[in-house]
């Protein structure tokens, strides 16, 4: 945040009055810019005609529930981040809230430091990834025949086919390219595309790394690319294994 | 709870094997039946047989007829008596029709038996999702207040706010400790209500009259939200309830349409009423913010809470349930209907019409004076 940037805009969706107030109160006094909305519909009305750097969404909203609208969002190709917040926190509920495009996920009720924290961490994970992708030269990632274009999410492969990247798979990407030859531990890239503790476990990583292998490798089971380090993580290599 | 279900579970067992117990002892007894019959028509045969063959040797009949009393003689031919053919037969038929009685009756009672354990145990697997169900929506109900009132109390803590920005923040706090306390009233009051456990009595009450001190408690609130009350009620009608059901009714229903009327940012609340030969009938129309007609039934279920406006509801999703609630036993019913969102709302409340009897009738105004 450098002085000379306007405050990044929030988005607040909660139906209880109280805690939108709450919340708002407390983004404004952190020097955010806060727009209300009391149900999912006026928040995606809103966002159809508005760009802001994060959602805080209400998982049980009157109408239609914030995983509805979170979902709405991603299928209209909105990319904006969200942080969801929810009465229920088992781990089912979390996964149902990052599967429907959720960035992170808080349970209430919730300790005020750790929502601003959260607010934070997940802004700067945005801040890196748009400033990394902010060059022409960085926009855009060739290897292999492959060619990621980082803005907009999207890809072609090898063979010609066109790829729709989820914001998940394009940061890992970022993380390992900026990296490339180096080896990234698994916890890294937790850090740098999830937060903390947002999933239970590192397999997480895997599956996005056998995703991205069946998206960009000839031969996925042999990958030339997107190399395990065993016991440690991975190395991205941009050149091809020789 | 444990410990009824393992009891319940062998009892279910022990009458299953029973009823396998009483089907084998029922094939048992005929096959024995069967076989005794054919071994006694056997040995009957043999008899027959027998006194022909001393016939036929020449032996006097009479001679015969003492030898084998079973057997009759007539013209040179032996055969048996009728009677002991007869009794046999009727043996046969008495023992069939004895098992089939007997077996039907035990049958019947272990099929009863089965099918009050087995709707028992139904029972209570239902009871135990309900349980578990209300559980998970009234804890669901708390942690919005209570993540309000967190999030007030470690603004307070951060911050450090001075008395003026304060106050809102306590205000708010308030509230939320309010709301708490409503829901677990609401909630005690819901699970009685429920069980049946209520001590309801039933005395002839004038609508007039409760509809009044519900409103003087209300009037106030009401003002402040820029909403009129006016009602229009004959002071002639009379509802058999439970005086303090009653006003909760009145209440729940007036409080429900205020919030409607505060969420579209102001209006009006009337009440009427009017009696048929059959039912009274209390109509609470506002100009509220309404809900979708297919709603409508939805609104009398515990926990429901319709979509508010922008100045939100803090609403238990209970008051509602408990005076649908409270009407079945007063014997009356609730119904809701509203032309959409945005179009107002109106609840109906209807009661049996009080058999007329002179001396149940308060007197009008005598009745207004006694009131203390």
């Amino acid at each position: 945040m450098s002085a000379t940037l306007p405050p990044p805009h929030v988005l607040v969706v909660e139906d209880d009055p109280h805690l939108a107030a709450g919340v708002m109160e407390n983004l404004r006094a952190e020097g955010y810019e806060v727009t209300a909305a009391p149900d999912g519909e006026q928040a995606l009305d809103w966002l159809a005609g508005h760009g802001c750097a994060l959602v805080v969404l209400d998982v049980m909203l009157p109408g239609a529930d914030g995983l509805a609208v979170c979902r709405t969002l991603r299928a209209r190709g909105n990319t904006t981040p969200v942080l969801f917040l929810t009465a229920r926190g088992d781990p089912a509920d979390r996964v149902r809230g990052l599967e429907a495009g959720g960035d992170d996920y808080l349970a209430k009720p919730f300790h005020l430091q750790e929502f601003l924290l959260r607010v934070r961490a997940i802004l700067r994970r945005w801040d890196w990834y748009r400033s990394a992708s902010a060059t022409s030269a960085t926009a855009v990632l060739r290897f292999g025949g492959n060619e990621v274009d980082f803005r907009a999410f999207r890809a072609r492969a090898w063979n010609g086919e066109a790829q729709e990247l989820t914001e998940k798979e394009a940061m890992i990407l970022k993380v390992l390219a900026e990296h490339a030859g180096e080896i990234v531990s698994r916890e890294d890239l937790l850090e740098r595309v999830w937060g903390y503790d947002v999933f239970p476990s590192t397999r997480t990583v895997d599956n996005f790394i056998l995703r991205l292998r069946k998206r960009f490798e000839k031969d996925p089971a042999n990958p030339r690319h997107f190399l395990t380090v065993w016991g440690v993580g991975y190395r991205f290599l941009g050149e091809g294994e020789p | 709870m444990k410990a009824t279900r393992v009891f319940q579970l062998t009892a279910l067992a022990l009458v299953v094997v029973s009823a396998v117990q009483v089907g084998w002892w029922l094939f048992d007894q005929h096959a024995y039946t069967v076989e005794k019959v054919s071994a006694a028509r056997a040995a009957y045969a043999e008899q027959v047989a027998a006194a022909q063959a001393l016939l036929d040797s020449g032996a006097a009949p009479a001679r015969v007829q003492q030898l084998l009393p079973g057997i009759v003689v007539s013209g040179g031919h032996a055969s048996l008596a009728p009677q002991l053919a007869e009794a046999l037969t009727t043996e046969e038929h008495r023992r069939y029709r004895q098992y089939a009685w007997e077996g039907s009756f035990f049958m019947l009672a272990l099929a009863a038996c089965i099918a009050v354990i087995a709707r028992a145990l139904r029972e209570e697997a239902h009871v135990r999702e309900q349980q578990d169900s209300f559980l998970a929506l009234v804890s669901h109900q708390f942690k919005t207040p209570l993540a309000s009132l967190q999030l007030s109390l470690e603004t307070l803590a951060l911050r450090a706010p001075g008395p003026e920005a304060a106050r809102p923040l306590i205000d708010r706090m308030l509230a939320d400790v309010a709301r708490m306390e409503q829901m677990v009233t609401q909630i005690l009051e819901s699970a009685r209500l429920e069980r049946g456990r209520v001590d309801l009595k039933s005395e002839p009450l004038q609508l007039a009259a409760a509809v009044a001190r519900v409103t003087a408690q209300l009037e106030e609130r009401a003002r402040r939200e820029r909403i009129t009350l006016s009602s229009d009620i004959a002071p002639t009608l009379t509802v058999v309830s439970d005086p303090l059901a009653l006003d909760v009714v009145v209440r729940n229903v007036l409080e429900n349409a205020l919030a409607a009327v505060k969420s579209a940012g102001g209006g009006r609340i009337t009440l009427s009423a009017r009696a048929s030969e059959r039912e009274v009938e209390l109509l609470v129309s506002d100009s509220g913010v309404g809900f979708a007609p297919a709603e409508s039934a939805r609104l009398f279920q515990k926990f429901s809470r319709l979509r508010g406006g922008a100045s939100g509801y803090y609403g238990t999703g209970l008051g509602l349930y408990i005076v649908r609630r409270l009407m079945e036993l007063a014997g009356g019913r609730v119904s809701a209907q509203s032309d959409g969102l945005g179009k107002g709302a109106s609840v109906r409340l209807t009661w049996p019409a009080v058999a007329v009897s002179a001396a149940a009738m308060p007197q009008p105004a005598a009745g207004e004076e006694s009131r203390p």
